[in-house]
Formats: structure tokens, sequence, C-alpha cells
């Protein structure tokens, strides 16, 4: 008895249900028949497809691992190679360092509790460098402008001392 | 004489990850290309023993459907 793990998808053709009564049936009914012991079971819903598998854009995936003899693994191979409403299945050995297998939904739900906590970080950190280039944008326009007009003051008065000074002389 | 540089360490082995899944996409997503081939070691740091067991778990992604295999221009 060796260990081994199946993924399958299910046109999606078929309801949620018929997919799932279907799994029941024709996979795990035959790897039943065929002698085998099955440990861990997961259905994970609809998906949608990385690219069309002929012409169907979604499915539903199936994913279990399972005890049998490796002599009656070509059968149940050639068996779902038969089955129509099986788009794809894969059928791997399971590693020695392989972690316990996990929930897909429970696995999800990490990944999104994940996404938030980044996605929170990131706004904490944009907001922070807003905060501070207003405050170098205030500082700089608090400072400039005052210059200026000092200096075009002076500009000023001392363009008008001088015309004025010409002025005399002229006349 | 300047201090030897820091030896890279394998993303892999800094996270204490020993098996590569193929069904988890989100992590395999993050080594491959903008053309969706697989990328290569030289540009990620992977040691050569998770490198030979990233390559196949991308390969049995995309071959059920979870990962694409090529970009395509919608």
């Amino acid at each position: 008895m060796q260990k081994y793990e199946i993924m399958a998808i299910i046109v999606s053709d078929l309801d949620e249900k018929t997919a799932e009564a279907h799994i029941q049936e024709f996979i795990i009914g035959k790897i039943k028949e065929l002698g085998g012991n099955i440990t861990f079971e997961d259905f994970w819903g609809s998906r949608g497809f990385a690219y069309r598998i002929k012409q169907y854009t979604w499915g539903h995936y199936f994913v279990a691992q399972f005890e049998i003899a490796p002599t009656q693994i070509n059968q149940l191979r050639t068996e779902l190679n038969i089955d129509n409403k099986i788009l794809r299945h894969i059928i791997i050995t399971v590693d020695k360092n392989a972690p316990a297998p996990r929930k897909y939904a429970d696995v999800k739900k990490e990944y999104e509790a994940q996404e938030k906590a980044t996605k929170a970080d990131e706004t904490e950190a944009a907001e922070k460098k807003i905060a501070k280039r207003e405050k170098l944008s205030t500082v700089k326009k608090t400072e400039k402008p005052e210059v200026a007009k000092e200096d075009e003051g002076d500009d000023v008065d001392q363009a008008i001392d001088k015309v004025l000074d010409d002025a005399t002389a002229d006349l | 004489m300047p201090p030897r540089p820091k030896k890279f360490i394998c993303p892999f082995e800094r996270s204490d990850i020993k098996y590569i899944d193929y069904k988890d996409s989100k992590l395999l997503a993050q080594y491959i290309t903008y053309y969706r081939s697989i990328q290569s070691r030289f540009h990620t740091g992977v040691s050569l023993k998770m490198q030979k067991q990233l390559a196949k778990a991308i390969k049995r992604a995309r071959q059920m459907a979870l990962l694409p295999a090529v970009r395509y221009e919608k």
C-alpha cells in the first residue's frame, strides 16, 4: 500500500451538488472498489481555469488522498480517462516531507487575512508619506513668499530711488 | 580587508519550507516571469534542491490549469 494524491476537474455543465455526487460515485467509489482506503477528502468548489480546456472556462475541483496497492493504479487511471465528466485528473505519490493536507477553504481564508494586513500596512505607509510631504510643503510655502516679497519691495524702492535720482539730474 | 559579503540564503530555506505544494498557486506565481515561464535561479536565489521541486510543482499546476503556461494578450 502506498499513499497517493488525486486531483480532478469536473466539467462545469453539472451543478455543484451533482458534481459532488458524481465524484462520490465515480472517483471515490472506484478507489474503494479497487481496494483503496481514503484518508483525506476536499471539494474545492468552482474555480476558473488559467486557460481554456475543451472550450470550458471553469470547473469543479476535487482533491483526495488515499492508500492503494501500486498494481491497481493503472486500472484507476484508465477508468478515470474513460469518464466524460472528468476533464482532467492527476495522480501523484505523496512526498515524505509533505505536511498534513489542509482544506482549501482554510488556506484561502488565511491568504485573504494576509492580504488585508499587507494592504492596511501599505495604506498606513502611504498616509504617513503624504503627511510628511504636506508638512514640508507648508514649511516651504510659508518661508518663500515672505522672503520674495521683501526682496521685491526693496528692488522696487531702489529702482524708484534711482529713477528719481536720474530724473532730478536730468532736470 | 573589507568584510566578506554575506552569503545569499534561499528564500525557502529562510522560511523553513521543505516541500513545495503544486496546489499553492499563489506561492508558485511569484516564481514565474512576465511571459509565464519559470524564473531562473540566478534571479530568485533559490537553491538547486528547491528549484527542482519548484519546477515540478509549477509544471503540475500548469497541467491542472491552476497556472498559465503562456501569456495571453486580451
